[in-house]
């Protein structure tokens, strides 16, 4: 954060906001954890359930980054823009290339589902 | 000579020198981190039917742990902001805290959560009339809706065969070469003994690995959730089966008795169990490093050593604060990537 000498009612207005961040962490995680357990009871399907918990989970980086990490007020400085700006793309390369090879690797499908005859041979059958 | 811009700004970038240092760290953390997020993605998706065993999960310990690291949060940035307030008084109080919650963290993983994988095994059958028999053995009558159980909460995929879904539970006792007696495991069974190096390799179940004794033919398991009393009656139909893990009146533990010649694959929740315990060890091993050295730092900035800056030069000092502050919202920000993925997905 670039006010080194800020007045003390500048901080005292932080310190409310860093306070405010901490219960919406707190209260994002909880309502992360009861989904979860609304996911399971009305069996909602995986995607759905991977599309709002990384939502929530995107929303709760997001919080840290701007307010507790000072980025909000720093993003205005290149030499962090740029290395950030230059992380993300990174990250994001490696993340999209893993998610579109998968199914180019022998093996990382599962296809073994739909061979014929596999219900004869589930767990349900077997009992 | 005075090192230029370590308490105040340059004019050109905004920052001073430790600030640049440390978001270029940080952007590095990103990509050790982001290689193991991709990993993690690969392994899922390539995980076998049967491989993925998140349903083991203690959310409610994984949401305590992310609650605290929250309010370490909170704390570190305070604790800045006291020292930009003049408060010195009020930092220490919120950097105590922070430490505190630091170390509930780890404490919790090191003497709980990893503990409890360790000492925790899976025995998977040779063929679906072992996994049957040792089912019933363990659940009596409820051994079909256990199997479903496992099958859907913890693999989350009904459609495994029986052959796939493993009897879980403590080993409590074992049984050697030419002695019929049980031989109690008690307290051996402890992750910081060694003990939780039993394996029964799935190549040659013959073969009893590391630590276990090499003339072993039977382990008695008490499974999860199983109704001793319950199941009794089930046993006494099974002539391969004995109910006790002791012989002797008087004993605590019940189990299941299970040929090592019946067994596919014995193995305690370590990270050879499966590609998902495998990454999870990684990863949470990874960030508990984190937060120790985080605990180191932000204990040196507690200690006469580090507070001594303060005295000298308090910019420069709020600086240290910050720059370590932003290493620790770092750590926050794994963790709450890392809880969905583990925990709850």
């Amino acid at each position: 954060m670039s006010d080194h000498h800020a007045s003390p009612e500048y901080y005292h207005g932080l310190i409310k906001k860093f306070k405010a961040v901490g219960y919406t962490l707190i209260i994002a995680t909880l309502v992360t954890v009861g989904i979860d357990y609304f996911v399971e009871k009305y069996e909602v399907s995986f995607p759905k359930a991977l599309a709002f918990a990384m939502l929530v989970a995107v929303i709760k980086a997001s919080c840290v980054i701007a307010v507790f990490m000072h980025l909000w007020w720093d993003i205005k400085w290149k030499t962090i823009s740029i290395t950030m700006a230059c992380t993300f793309f990174f990250f994001a390369a490696m993340m999209y290339l893993t998610i579109t090879s998968v199914n180019d690797v022998p093996g990382l499908d599962n296809s073994y589902r739909k061979l014929p005859g596999q219900a004869e041979h589930s767990a349900l059958a077997d009992k | 000579m005075e090192i230029p811009y370590n308490s105040t700004q340059r004019p050109d970038t905004g920052l001073y020198n430790a600030k640049v240092g440390i978001w270029l760290f940080l952007a590095s953390e990103v990509m050790l981190f982001g290689a193991l997020f991709s990993a993690y993605v690969l392994l899922r998706v390539g995980a076998s039917p049967g491989t993925w065993s998140m349903g083991l999960m203690n959310i409610p310990v994984g949401t305590f742990n992310t609650v605290i690291l929250i309010l370490s949060s909170v704390t570190v940035v305070m604790a800045w902001a006291s020292l930009k307030l003049g408060d010195f008084k009020a930092y220490k109080k919120y950097q105590i805290a922070t430490i505190l919650c630091a170390a509930a963290f780890v404490l919790v993983k090191w003497s709980y959560e990893w503990p409890a994988k360790f000492t925790h095994y899976d025995v998977t059958f040779k063929d679906a009339t072992a996994a049957k028999d040792y089912f019933v053995a363990a659940y009596g009558d409820n051994h079909s809706k256990q199997v479903t159980k496992i099958a859907k909460d913890r693999y989350n995929d009904p459609e495994l065969q029986i052959t796939q879904v493993p009897l879980s539970g403590h080993i409590v006792g074992y049984k050697v070469k030419g002695d019929t007696h049980v031989h109690d495991v008690g307290k051996v069974m402890n992750i910081w003994n060694g003990a939780w190096f039993w394996r029964i390799n799935w190549q040659d179940t013959n073969m009893v690995a590391l630590n276990c004794p090499k003339d072993i033919t039977a382990v008695i398991l008490h499974a999860d959730g199983a109704d001793d009393d319950h199941a009794k009656p089930q046993h006494a139909k099974t002539a391969s089966l004995s109910t006790d893990a002791h012989s002797g009146a008087g004993s605590k533990h019940h189990g299941v008795e299970i040929p090592v010649s019946r067994i596919k694959r014995l193995s305690s929740l370590e990270p050879a169990h499966s590609p998902f315990f495998a990454i999870y060890f990684t990863l949470t091993g990874l960030h508990a490093l984190h937060v120790l050295g985080g605990i180191v730092v932000l204990s040196y900035n507690l200690l006469p050593i580090g507070t001594r800056l303060w005295l000298k030069d308090p910019d420069r000092f709020a600086n240290r604060i910050e720059t370590t502050g932003l290493f620790w919202h770092f750590v926050d920000l794994v963790w709450i990537f890392l809880f969905p993925i583990l925990y709850l997905l």
